[in-house]
């Protein structure tokens, strides 16, 4: 190996253990000396660009890591908050329309139930005795004094969000339901009302409000008659 | 999250101070570097998960802080002014003393970028000249001529010194 290419070598990285280097070195005394040379002057390079460092750096590395971690976590709840806060105002808004719309719809809602009628029937037909009958009617304050009829089903459902208790009668007329609604919720029940199937009819009584509803065309009357007899309110 | 944690703490107590130094000797000014150091880490505590061993985690954090020293750099749109020629050529400032860590230190910012990253690397990190190469997409045979020409001139300056103090002292 020549001088120059010797020296190529050992500026390049005085620490080599290119063995070709190292050999060259060992049968030249010149060339070792100029080797170890540079060995000290590396040495002296190593240990100069091994600058200070600051103190409290690697503390402030984990510090701003946390921290930042910290704020976007905030940022994102705030993000969910805000998404939080828009639904539930739109939730707001849209429980209030229906709300106020209610009362317009609340004999639809009974057509509705009485479509459904039929799977709504206990195809075991046994017979619900007054007292059934009585037991849900007292949540509404009332009482039957006397019988309205044969009475298949008696049940709670909600009319919007009003819960009533449906009654669904055999009649000579064919099947009639009867809806017990709390007048305070009922609102203004129209007098006559009806789609396709079936027609009704809306009154109120001392504490109630009632629907009842039969087939179209059949007779509302003795039902209706029966009903305001017999439905009796406590004080 | 926890165990992430303990891994960027790891990484941080492994690489900082080396990084730090790196960042000064590309940027030579300390407050810059801090700010690099700072952005980098960060950086990485984003992409920790693929960062999966000590060498291709110290790779990647030269990356990060060459990128961001350059978009820094782009940013600014100003010309630093390189004190290569103003301190290094000023030879009598070393003279009354034999070459310090200090002197070196200034020495060794002083040199041209692209004598002194490929030698910082080396000096810092122990990187091979092939592994210099690859970390500043250069071919070897530059990075080892420009390792060749880094120590050249300190050597030349170093003498230089020494002839002056020399002759003072003479």
């Amino acid at each position: 190996m020549d001088e120059l290419e010797f020296r190529r070598r050992i500026y390049a990285d005085p620490d080599t253990t290119d063995p070709a280097v190292l050999k060259a070195a060992e049968n030249d005394p010149e060339k070792r000396t100029f080797r170890d040379q540079m060995r000290r002057m590396n040495n002296e390079l190593k240990q100069a660009a091994k600058m200070p460092v600051p103190d409290d750096l690697a503390h402030k590395l984990i510090w701003q890591q946390a921290t930042n971690d910290f704020v976007q976590q905030r940022k994102k709840h705030r993000w969910y908050t805000a998404l939080a806060a828009s639904v539930a105002l739109m939730v707001g808004i849209i429980s209030t329309l229906w709300f106020v719309q209610r009362p317009a719809n609340i004999e639809t809602q009974a057509l509705a139930h009485v479509v459904h009628m039929e799977k709504e029937l206990p195809h075991s037909a046994v017979a619900v005795d007054i007292a059934q009958i009585n037991a849900k009617l007292a949540s509404f304050g009332g009482h039957l004094a006397s019988s309205i009829g044969d009475v298949e089903v008696v049940n709670f459902c909600h009319l919007e969000t009003i819960r009533s208790l449906h009654l669904i009668l055999n009649t000579d007329q064919g099947k009639m339901s009867v809806f017990v609604i709390p007048q305070d919720k009922a609102g203004d029940l129209p007098n006559r009302f009806g789609n396709s199937q079936f027609e009704g009819t809306g009154f109120g009584l001392q504490k109630a409000s009632v629907l009842v509803v039969g087939a179209k065309g059949a007779n509302l009357l003795p039902l209706t008659e029966k009903v305001k007899k017999s439905i009796q309110f406590s004080a | 999250m926890k165990e992430k944690q303990q891994r960027y703490e790891a990484l941080v107590h492994a690489f900082h101070a080396d990084i730090y130094r790196y960042a000064y000797y590309l940027v030579r000014d300390k407050s810059t570097a801090e700010d690099i150091v700072q952005e980098t880490f960060l950086r990485a505590w984003r992409s920790l998960d693929a960062l999966k061993d000590e060498k291709s985690a110290k790779a990647w954090l030269i990356t990060i802080v060459r990128r961001e020293n350059a978009r820094r750099f782009e940013k600014k749109q100003l010309d630093i002014v390189e004190f290569d020629e103003t301190t290094v050529a000023d030879d009598t400032s070393f003279a009354d003393s034999s070459v310090h860590h200090s002197d070196m230190q200034k020495l060794l910012a002083g040199l041209a970028l692209e004598y002194r990253e490929p030698l910082v690397l080396q000096l810092l990190f122990g990187y091979s000249g092939e592994e210099i190469a690859q970390q500043l997409n250069l071919n070897k045979n530059t990075v080892m001529t420009r390792l060749f020409r880094a120590r050249n001139q300190l050597r030349d300056i170093v003498s230089k010194q020494t002839e002056v103090r020399g002759h003072r002292n003479g």
